[in-house]
């Protein structure tokens, strides 16, 4: 037995990146130190993707910690007054919940796209379609893992915008806000223990808030998903405002609407929304940046009726 | 050539600064025993021929009949013997210094010269072993297999010498142990099987012993490979802290590994039939950072130095309670099962101390173990030890009458295992 059995004096130009041994062309793992090679640390993707349609922008942004931005999200617009958004958080494994959340994002948006091009169809049904085929999607994630009860998995939160009415529908802890000139609301209720424990009245906010269990969530996106219908809300605002959705990685920062709305009232009063949600996500990266950020905003103005 | 395939179960999700991983692997091997390269192998019964195997005389006579029903099992070109053992080791067959090749001819010479056999003298297990490791040693290059049947304790050897015996042949040989009666010594029996990677069990009646021979020839005949060794791969800086079959029965490996090279040992796990084993492997590696994923371990079977099947051990460190939580079903299973083996062990030892307390509080924890994984079979041995209250809670009562054969069957029998889902729910 001898050092050279080890195969590690084999020359090569390839080197572990964690512990430094030569590798092999192939490799999946470190040969000395264990580490996983076809998965680089840094980011193989960019550090933030942004989307600017003029009335609506979005920004999804890898946060500061995380090697890997597990966020997503779909936005488009018909046209101004008419746009559908959605935005995913993966919340499974390493390797999966970014492609979870990617396809989910994807299909979901596919569904809205088409439904909304009928204006004979009710948005609600749409989002409730949305969110079946965004199960659907997640079903045919490839698991990386043998562990069965982890099935590639993430939250979504979904909105139409049509004409000024919004319709909001969500499973998850991904939030919507809703800010005008004299408002500032969450318009979404988390599935997670924090908001059950609050609403059965057993935690006080302040409470939920500090609970180690803010995070986990009740409901999801994924094959192993309880059976209930996603929870939707409808909004007719009678001024013109925002509306943002987003995940975690931001409300960690501002969990109230009245946090976030200051922030958004510094901005300059007729700020684009690709500057505002710009502008959130640079809040949360300054913040600590802990997760994955996403920021979907739209402006929007009051159906005429 | 026989087909090996894994699978591994684990959960790979660990919280921030837990280093230990832990997996269970089945291997299964299809048994196939390939074109005409059935690998050569040699067979010795050893039969104890003690004074004490004469009393009643039907216990040389069933000893003598299920040796022949071993021999008539011998497939064609296999080598063979047989040694009568007492407080020396000879060869009944053949009668010069090496072992015989299987054919119609030496099968039956081999049969008449067990008639001859007869009992008186003691016991001296090692030089028995020294003996088939000797014979064995005539005919290298195959794959060597023994049955050991004794009726009594190894009186005539010191602890010492029997070790020093089991030293010398480990790794030679393979082999399966069998105790008749009552008056021999589980944990003597046991040592033995697991140095030499054997069974071991309680034959309660002479007349059954000719079944138990036809059934470990049979299976010694269906073993297709040559010695095959489980050989783990861990990272630098990773410590193993065990690895031990777990099913059919619990056999500890962890002492047994041979280095390879600073990072892999190979562990022995005989030569494979048709058949499934599970391992539980636990590997302690140093602690990464939030979404980092590494190879905490490679498992694989090698035959001679082919490499015939593998799986990964993997561990990804995250700071989602919801992934790292909850503990595999399989290796919660088999912790359960090794627990219940060493429950029943630990109950038997300090009830012949005298100590009933503790021994009311383990096999009672046993009973629960045995009710809530479905091990039917260890729990009907214990029902013959312990009055059973109520079996959820373990609650239980020692028995005041236990015969000699109910405890030992229950000792002997502790390490059997049963899989995942055999509980009825």
């Amino acid at each position: 037995m001898s050092t050279e059995d080890l195969n590690l004096t084999t020359r090569t130009d390839l080197s572990c990146p964690s512990c430094g041994a030569p590798l092999q062309p192939g490799d999946r793992f470190c040969e000395r130190c264990g580490a996983r090679l076809d998965e680089p640390k840094e980011a193989d993707g960019d550090l933030r993707v942004e989307l600017d349609l003029g009335t609506a922008a979005a920004v999804s942004d890898q946060g500061l910690v995380h090697h890997r931005n597990e966020d997503s999200f779909h936005l488009e617009a018909a046209d101004a007054r008419n746009v559908t958004v959605v935005v995913c958080d993966g919340i499974s494994s390493a390797s999966a919940g970014n492609v979870a959340a990617r396809d989910a994002a994807r299909a979901a948006g596919a569904v809205l796209s088409r439904a909304m091009a009928d204006p004979g169809n009710d948005p609600r049904d749409a989002i409730v379609e949305a969110i079946k085929a965004a199960v659907e999607a997640v079903i045919q994630v490839e698991w990386t893992t043998r562990v069965k009860r982890v099935d590639p998995s993430c939250t979504l939160v979904s909105a139409v915008c049509r004409n000024g009415e919004i319709t909001v529908g969500w499973v998850g802890d991904s939030r919507a806000y809703w800010f005008d000139a004299d408002d500032a609301r969450q318009l979404t209720i988390d599935d997670s223990f924090a908001e059950e424990g609050i609403a059965k009245g057993l935690l006080t906010p302040e409470q939920a808030a500090k609970s180690p269990f803010l995070h986990s969530i009740t409901h999801w996106v994924g094959p192993d998903a309880p059976e209930r219908p996603p929870r939707l809300v409808e909004l007719r605002p009678e001024r013109p405002g925002r509306l943002v959705l987003c995940t975690d990685g931001l409300w960690n920062y501002a969990p109230s609407a009245r946090e976030l709305g200051v922030l958004i009232d510094a901005l300059p009063p007729r700020a684009a929304p690709a500057a505002v949600a710009r502008s959130l996500a640079d809040m949360a990266n300054d913040r600590g940046g802990h997760d994955n950020i996403t920021v979907a905003v739209v402006d929007i103005e009051p159906s005429p009726a | 050539m026989s087909n090996f395939t894994t699978e591994c179960y684990q959960n790979e999700y660990l919280p921030l600064g837990v280093s230990e991983v832990n997996a269970i692997v089945t291997v299964t091997s299809d048994g196939a025993p390939g074109q005409a390269e059935q690998p050569e192998a040699a067979e010795i019964v050893i039969i104890d021929t003690s004074g004490s195997m004469g009393t009643p005389r039907r216990k040389i006579n069933a000893a003598r009949q299920a040796t022949k029903v071993a021999i008539d099992c011998i497939r064609d070109g296999v080598a063979f013997g047989v040694i009568a053992g007492t407080d020396v080791a000879r060869t009944v067959y053949p009668t010069h210094s090496t072992l015989a090749i299987a054919a119609p001819k030496t099968r039956s010479e081999a049969k008449r010269a067990l008639d001859r056999l007869d009992a008186s003298g003691g016991t001296a297990i090692g030089s028995w072993l020294t003996l088939a490791g000797a014979l064995f040693a005539t005919v290298p290059g195959r794959t060597c297999h023994a049955i050991l049947l004794t009726d009594g304790e190894n009186q005539h050897e010191t602890d010492e010498h029997l070790d020093g015996v089991l030293a010398e042949v480990e790794g030679r040989f393979q082999c399966d142990c069998r105790g008749v009666g009552t008056d021999w010594m589980v944990s003597e029996l046991r040592r033995i099987a697991a140095a030499l990677l054997g069974s071991v069990d309680i034959i309660a009646e002479p007349e059954a012993m000719a079944d138990d021979f036809h059934a470990l020839m049979q299976a010694a005949m269906g073993k297709a490979t040559r010695n095959v060794s489980l050989r783990l791969w861990t990272p630098q800086g990773a410590t193993v802290a065990f690895v031990r079959q777990v099913a059919p029965a619990i056999e500890e490996l962890t002492g047994r590994g041979v280095q390879v090279n600073p990072l892999t040992a190979d562990y022995p796990t005989a030569t494979w039939g048709r058949e499934s084993r599970d391992y539980h492997v636990c590997i302690n590696v140093p602690p990464r950072e939030v979404g980092d994923e590494m190879l905490a371990a490679r498992v694989s079977l090698v035959e001679g130095e082919e490499p015939r099947a593998q799986a990964l051990i993997k561990a990804i460190w995250t700071d989602d309670r919801r992934l790292s939580t909850h503990i595999n079903r399989e290796v919660a299973h088999y912790t359960g099962q090794a627990e219940l083996a060493d429950c029943i062990q630990q109950g038997l030892e300090a009830r012949k101390e005298g100590d009933l307390a503790s021994a009311t509080f383990k096999l009672g924890r046993a009973v629960q173990l045995a009710t809530e994984s479905g091990n039917e079979g260890t729990m009907k041995l214990l029902q013959a030890v312990v009055q059973v209250d109520d079996a959820a809670t373990g609650t239980v009562r020692l028995k005041h009458e236990i015969t000699p054969l109910d405890e030992m069957s229950l000792d002997t029998r502790s390490t059997a295992t049963v899989r995942v889902g055999s509980a009825a729910t």
